[in-house]
């Protein structure tokens, strides 16, 4: 359990690292299409393609923000509930609160723009809480085996 | 071997997760909607719930009609009208007949790539149809290969509404091979189009769509020497006009007057503007009254919606320049001479307070229905597909609000967008005319529409008369945004449908 703990805490921070990457492209891609002499409007928004060749980047920008992290998080939660080990859960329960905050305020740019400052702040304290949770599953000595060490004296 | 303590935990956890699968797939499966009829949609609160002082549960006490609360239960009984029974009288004989053809196809997109779409007779747009007011107009739709079935609604026509062309709600998706005729009147002149309404966030996208243009019944009504249509779409993230990548000349006298009838076929708002002055003439088919200049303000036509605007030909040896959606534009006047492009104002031209008022037909203030139509979003589950969705009144398709109206209800509705992105709503068969919008009253001409766009907080008080019987969608025409739940239905009291969405036919309208 505590390999898993930590394995999907890793898999967040990497998801955050996979999400700037992927951002960055997309808006590469905007840029470039606009610098080429494209108009980017509201019309080729909705209907996709804005990205040009960094579409791709918009695509898994909002799956893995939008579905895979949020997924990931969920099951950390419910994962640190079978891992004895102290923090655990407290540090799951903030990296989803974290993700829950981050997917609220993509979802809220279009109309606050200014929201983007803090969307991208919060993504460097989700990197953070996912690491503390994942580091903590190495430093701490684990209570479990002290139990299962008592519970083998008894039955030997 | 396990203590007994550390068993008890292991039952007690393994129940845990049981209960909490089986109470998570049975919530799941709830949501899966089958095959179903719009019929059902919004039981429980049946207009009575958002109606206002005045609204369904008063006008139901009000007479002694038996059937008066036939159409809240959405029971059939004897006094009911099947929708394919509200056609056009069907012993006129047209004059205007036509015959289109739809295949799913490569679109040919002159100047661009070609992409895979759909085509009407063979190209995207397909051909722009003409008809006089007053004229019985009968289109002979044929689906020669577009697999999952096609239909064609008239959008902004207030049409009866067995032709709607609706898959699942007045009629099946006609499928490979299949044939359906629709026959309407074209009572009020001006720029319309016609689109599919199956599976139509695809059908639409890739092109199964077309210009059709309501001439007034006396040529002396045009206010223009010469028109031009300006259909946008965007085909694979390529802005077209007219179906080509590239922009168009109007070969215009000087002072002539062009006529230029903007259709925004896409998902988004579409700007139209120029360094020159320009008039907007009319608005979704219904004329502004006095329509004044235009000068250094941007026009918003949301998608959707249509605007004719004029705009006056330049002296001799000289063009303007009329960007019409962002990317394309129209030059009008000297074909030998150019304009060069001009950004875009920031300020838009507010509609609200546009042209002189005048008296409407009805009084708004004696409304018999008045309803909410309120936009937010949340996480949820629509036929067992999570997804962050739309909702009306608080509540997620298809447990949406149903618009129970009576014919010659004065209906007022408050629309409002408490979500963080823009909706062109659009109500199937009737206009609605706009009384205000975050409580300010309209000042200008009247401003009707049949698709109308919200912007983020914003709140628009609309009335119209319940004066075409039916079953009527009212949905955002992002389509992606209606695949998303943003869809409710207007209906009249007594009317019913036997089409079903999922079922055998394969219905799927949005």
């Amino acid at each position: 359990m505590r390999k898993i703990y930590a394995g999907l805490a890793w898999i967040i921070a990497g998801g955050v690292v996979v999400q700037a990457a992927a951002i960055a492209f997309a808006f590469g891609g905007v840029l470039n299409r606009v610098s080429n002499g494209d108009v980017v409007d509201k019309a080729l928004l909705e209907s996709g393609g804005a990205g040009g060749s960094g579409e791709l980047g918009f695509w898994i920008h909002g799956i893995v923000g939008g579905v895979v992290i949020p997924l990931i998080a969920v099951a950390l939660l419910v994962v640190s509930f079978f891992v004895r080990v102290r923090g655990a859960k407290l540090w799951a329960a903030i990296t989803l609160g974290l993700v829950s905050l981050q997917v609220t305020l993509g979802v809220s740019i279009t109309d606050v723009p200014y929201l983007g400052l803090i969307h991208g702040a919060n993504a460097l304290a989700i990197v953070l809480a996912a690491v503390i949770a994942a580091l903590r599953m190495r430093r701490t000595p684990s209570r479990t085996r002290a139990e299962e060490a008592t519970s083998d004296a008894v039955a030997a | 071997m396990p203590s007994r303590r550390e068993l008890l935990r292991g039952v007690a956890i393994g129940v845990a997760v049981t209960t909490a699968l089986g109470a998570g797939a049975l919530a799941w499966s709830s949501t899966l909607l089958g095959e179903y009829s719009v019929m059902a949609m919004g039981e429980g609160h049946s207009g009575d719930g958002y109606a206002g002082h005045d609204g369904h549960a008063e006008h139901g006490t009000s007479g002694a009609d038996p059937s008066a609360a036939s159409g809240s239960t959405g029971a059939v009984n004897v006094n009911e009208v099947d929708v394919t029974s509200l056609t056009a009288d069907p012993e006129r004989p047209a004059d205007v007949r036509v015959e289109l053809v739809a295949r799913q196809d490569t679109v040919d997109v002159p100047g661009g790539r070609a992409i895979e779409g759909y085509t009407v007779n063979g190209t995207s747009p397909g051909p722009e149809l003409r008809a006089r007011q007053g004229d019985l107009v009968e289109v002979t739709f044929v689906n020669e290969s577009v697999t999952d079935g096609a239909t064609l609604h008239w959008h902004g026509i207030d049409v009866p509404n067995a032709a709607d062309g609706v898959a699942g709600i007045t009629q099946d998706a006609v499928p490979v091979g299949g044939r359906h005729v629709y026959r309407f009147e074209a009572t009020d002149a001006g720029t319309y189009w016609y689109h599919s309404h199956q599976v139509s966030h695809e059908q639409v996208e890739g092109g199964l769509l077309g210009a059709i243009v309501i001439e007034p019944a006396s040529p002396t009504d045009a206010a223009a020497d010469l028109e031009a249509t300006a259909l946008l779409h965007v085909y694979g993230g390529q802005h077209t006009l007219n179906g080509r990548v590239s922009d168009e000349h109007v070969d215009a006298a000087p002072g002539a007057t062009v006529r230029v009838r903007v259709i925004n076929t896409d998902q988004g708002t579409a700007a139209v503007w120029s360094a020159a002055p320009f008039r907007v003439l009319a608005t979704d088919g219904h004329d502004v009254n006095e329509p004044t200049d235009v000068d250094g303000q941007r026009l918003l036509i949301p998608a959707g919606g249509r605007a004719d605007v004029a705009v006056q030909a330049p002296p001799e040896g000289d063009a303007v320049r009329l960007h019409v959606g962002g990317a394309r534009s129209i030059l009008i006047g000297d074909p030998e001479a150019s304009a060069p492009p001009t950004p875009q104002p920031a300020e838009t031209l507010d509609l609200l307070a546009y042209g002189t008022p005048t008296p409407l037909s009805f009084d708004p203030a004696s409304a018999d229905r008045s309803f909410d139509y309120v936009i937010a979003r949340r996480f949820g589950l629509i036929d067992g597909r999570p997804g962050n969705f739309w909702t009306i009144n608080g509540r997620m398709f298809p447990d949406v609000p149903m618009f129970h109206v009576r014919e010659g209800d004065v209906v007022v509705m408050r629309i409002v967008n408490d979500s963080g992105d823009v909706h062109p709503m659009h109500l199937h068969g009737h206009h609605v005319v706009v009384l205000s919008r975050d409580g300010d009253a309209a000042s200008g001409s009247p401003w009707w529409v049949d698709s109308l766009d919200l912007h983020p907080g914003e709140s628009y008080e609309i009335a119209f008369v319940a004066d075409n019987p039916g079953i009527w969608s009212d949905h955002c025409h992002t389509l992606a945004h209606a695949v998303d739940g943003l869809v409710a239905h207007l209906m009249y009291e007594g009317v019913s449908t036997p089409f079903t969405i999922n079922g055998a036919a394969g219905n799927r309208p949005e």
